[in-house]
């Protein structure tokens, strides 16, 4: 007869356990004091189900404003076997006047187990907050005692501005010689076509006759802007009317340049060349404003 | 400068030639000279210009002053490529004939062809003047009819662009010059030309201009004019310049605004085109009494030479009607000689 009652009771005491769903289940919360406002509190739930058990995350708090004061910022779930890790930060953003209690709220996690649905209620959890300061702000001699917080002291760069400037002053050199190389400057090259060419034609002789006329021609046309023809010397004089004053000058050198590159049984002399370097010390003259 | 008596007694024939087309056709200066380089220089003409403002009349004058035979068809959409070659009727006894049409008429001695708004026919007949126009000759009753003489003038309107064909680029290539005819812009020729009587006639017009009879001994002149007019190496590496221009006028520095260079030409002159060119400026040269070519004879025949030769992306070709001149004119700005 003993046997048998305990054999019932011991039934009876399983039976229970056997219909509840979750064999572990604990919320674990930091101290319920001393928090003040901005802060974040942690609260872990951890969750073991029974077998064939699964977690509807679905059922958890969404991230983001809870309440008009609470502020839910992460959830993280973490599954290793039945066991369920739900890791929840909240942010306080209450100002209180004194220590108050407030209430992380509960809520009902769902488990289910095919179609049928149970509920797991997580309790709400009470702690209290602190203001950061007294209700009536002290003075004192120095004015405020709340104060902003010290600016951060400056890293030392002494030795970088001593760096960009030497580096600067090699650049812009270096840059300025690119520029003129790629002629970045039309004006100042502009102003200088003829005494360059100049420098040139003082060393040919009348056998490089065809060099001294292309380097008259391409003078020109750098001065131009583009190739400069005989039929748009007029376009040229608009643009640069300082050169009609060597008009005639110019139409012979058009004519002579003609007649040399294009028709055949042409000889120079060094006439030539000579009324050829003429036409450029008068055209660097003009250059250079002195005529 | 110009020492060859033929060569010189042809230039002044063939000045008053312009001489004579310019006073029956007042205004057009600079049509009128381009025709008389690409008649000189045996070369097919197409003129495009607006309704009204004389091509047809230009031309009959060059054909009259030109004399050799004549022959003139207009272009309809229903013209087929036979109507070119033979037409066929009853005779008076009730028989069916065959007579040669407009191209074989006058046999080996047409000399003016004359075709009236080509751009109303069709393909096929433009593929029929194709070899007439490159090898001057055609097939017909199975056998070659050759035409040494044959001179394509051709206009066609810009106005209207319903019911009419666009030239095929291989058609338009072996034109030499396309030569656009605006209106007068004087005001005393414009005057001119709407009260005086004369002008109001062209028939008669026309009938005044006297025929030189010198046409059939073109050929033989053009042969010697290519041959003695002197190119130098500096030219040739001009042209050369402005050929090249004519593919990658990026490399040259010719910048539109709004284009992307690199992506504007789907193609640029051809080995034809060149030749045209060179045999035009050829022809300027001796006009204007020099024996060599200078690069402003080239310059001068350019526009009228290739403006029609170059083919802009489809994504261009609705603007065409302005990129192309300024491409033309980017090109001669930019290319230098020597």
């Amino acid at each position: 007869m003993r046997i048998a009652l305990i054999l019932i009771f011991s039934l009876l005491g399983c039976s229970g356990s056997i219909d509840e769903p979750v064999s572990y289940f604990n919320v674990e919360t930091p101290r319920p004091f001393g928090y003040l406002n901005g802060d974040e509190i942690p609260q872990r739930i951890i969750i073991e189900t029974r077998s064939g058990i699964t977690l509807q995350t679905g059922s958890l708090p969404a991230k983001g404003q809870i309440n008009r004061w609470l502020n839910l910022n992460r959830v993280t779930v973490k599954q290793s076997g039945q066991r369920y890790q739900i890791d929840l930060l909240y942010q306080v953003f209450y100002a209180p006047l004194e220590v108050k209690a407030l209430t992380l709220p509960g809520f009902t996690v769902q488990l289910s187990q095919g179609e049928k649905t149970v509920g797991k209620s997580i309790p709400a959890w009470t702690f209290t907050l602190s203001p950061l300061r007294e209700l009536v702000v002290r003075q004192t001699e120095q004015g405020e005692y709340m104060r902003p917080d010290s600016p951060p002291s400056l890293l030392a760069n002494d030795r970088a501005g001593y760096g960009l400037a030497a580096g600067l002053s090699v650049a812009a050199p270096i840059a300025a010689y690119l520029g003129y190389l790629y002629a970045c400057f039309p004006g100042l090259s502009r102003r200088t076509v003829f005494k360059r060419a100049l420098r040139k034609l003082a060393g040919l002789s009348k056998a490089d006759m065809a060099q001294a006329l292309t380097l008259i021609h391409q003078a020109l046309n750098s001065l131009n802007g583009q190739p400069l023809f005989a039929d748009r010397l007029s376009d040229f004089y608009q643009r640069n009317p300082q050169y009609r004053q060597i008009n005639s000058q110019l139409a012979w050198f058009f004519n002579y340049s003609n007649r040399y590159f294009f028709s055949d049984g042409m000889i120079a002399v060094t006439q030539d060349l000579q009324q050829l370097k003429d036409l450029c010390e008068r055209c660097r003259k003009i250059e250079r404003g002195s005529r | 400068m110009n020492t060859d008596t033929p060569l010189t007694d042809w230039r002044e024939l063939a000045l008053q030639f312009e001489q004579q087309i310019n006073q029956t056709v007042i205004g057009l200066q600079p049509a009128v000279r381009n025709i008389v380089l690409a008649v000189f220089a045996r070369g097919h003409v197409l003129l495009e210009g607006n309704v009204g403002v004389g091509k047809t009349t230009l031309l009959r004058a060059v054909a009259q002053g030109l004399g050799g035979d004549y022959q003139r068809i207009e272009g309809t959409i229903d013209l087929m490529p036979a109507d070119l070659i033979y037409y066929t009727y009853l005779n008076d006894q009730g028989r069916p004939c065959v007579d040669p049409g407009p191209l074989l008429k006058h046999g080996d001695t047409l000399a003016t062809f004359f075709f009236n708004e080509i751009n109303r026919a069709r393909p096929q007949v433009h593929a029929l003047l194709l070899r007439a126009m490159a090898e001057r000759s055609i097939n017909a009753f199975n056998r070659d009819y050759a035409l040494p003489h044959i001179q394509v003038f051709a206009d066609r309107n810009r106005v209207e662009k319903e019911e009419t064909f666009e030239l095929p680029a291989a058609a338009k290539d072996r034109f030499m010059m396309e030569i656009h005819i605006d209106m007068p812009d004087s005001d005393a020729v414009l005057d001119e030309l709407m009260f005086n009587p004369r002008f109001h006639d062209t028939d008669r017009l026309i009938q005044d201009v006297t025929g030189s009879g010198v046409y059939y001994r073109l050929n033989e002149l053009a042969q010697t004019l290519q041959q003695q007019i002197q190119t130098s190496p500096k030219l040739h590496a001009y042209a050369l310049a402005l050929w090249k221009a004519t593919h990658r006028p990026q490399h040259y520095g010719v910048q539109l605004s709004d284009v992307e260079m690199p992506q504007l030409l789907m193609a640029g002159a051809s080995p034809r085109a060149m030749s045209y060119l060179i045999r035009a400026a050829k022809t300027r040269a001796w006009l204007e009494n020099r024996n060599h070519v200078l690069p402003e004879d080239l310059q001068a025949v350019f526009p009228v030479c290739m403006t029609h030769r170059l083919f802009l992306n489809p994504m261009y070709a609705y603007r065409k009607e302005q990129l192309l001149p300024e491409l033309i004119k980017g090109i001669l700005d930019q290319v230098a000689a020597p």
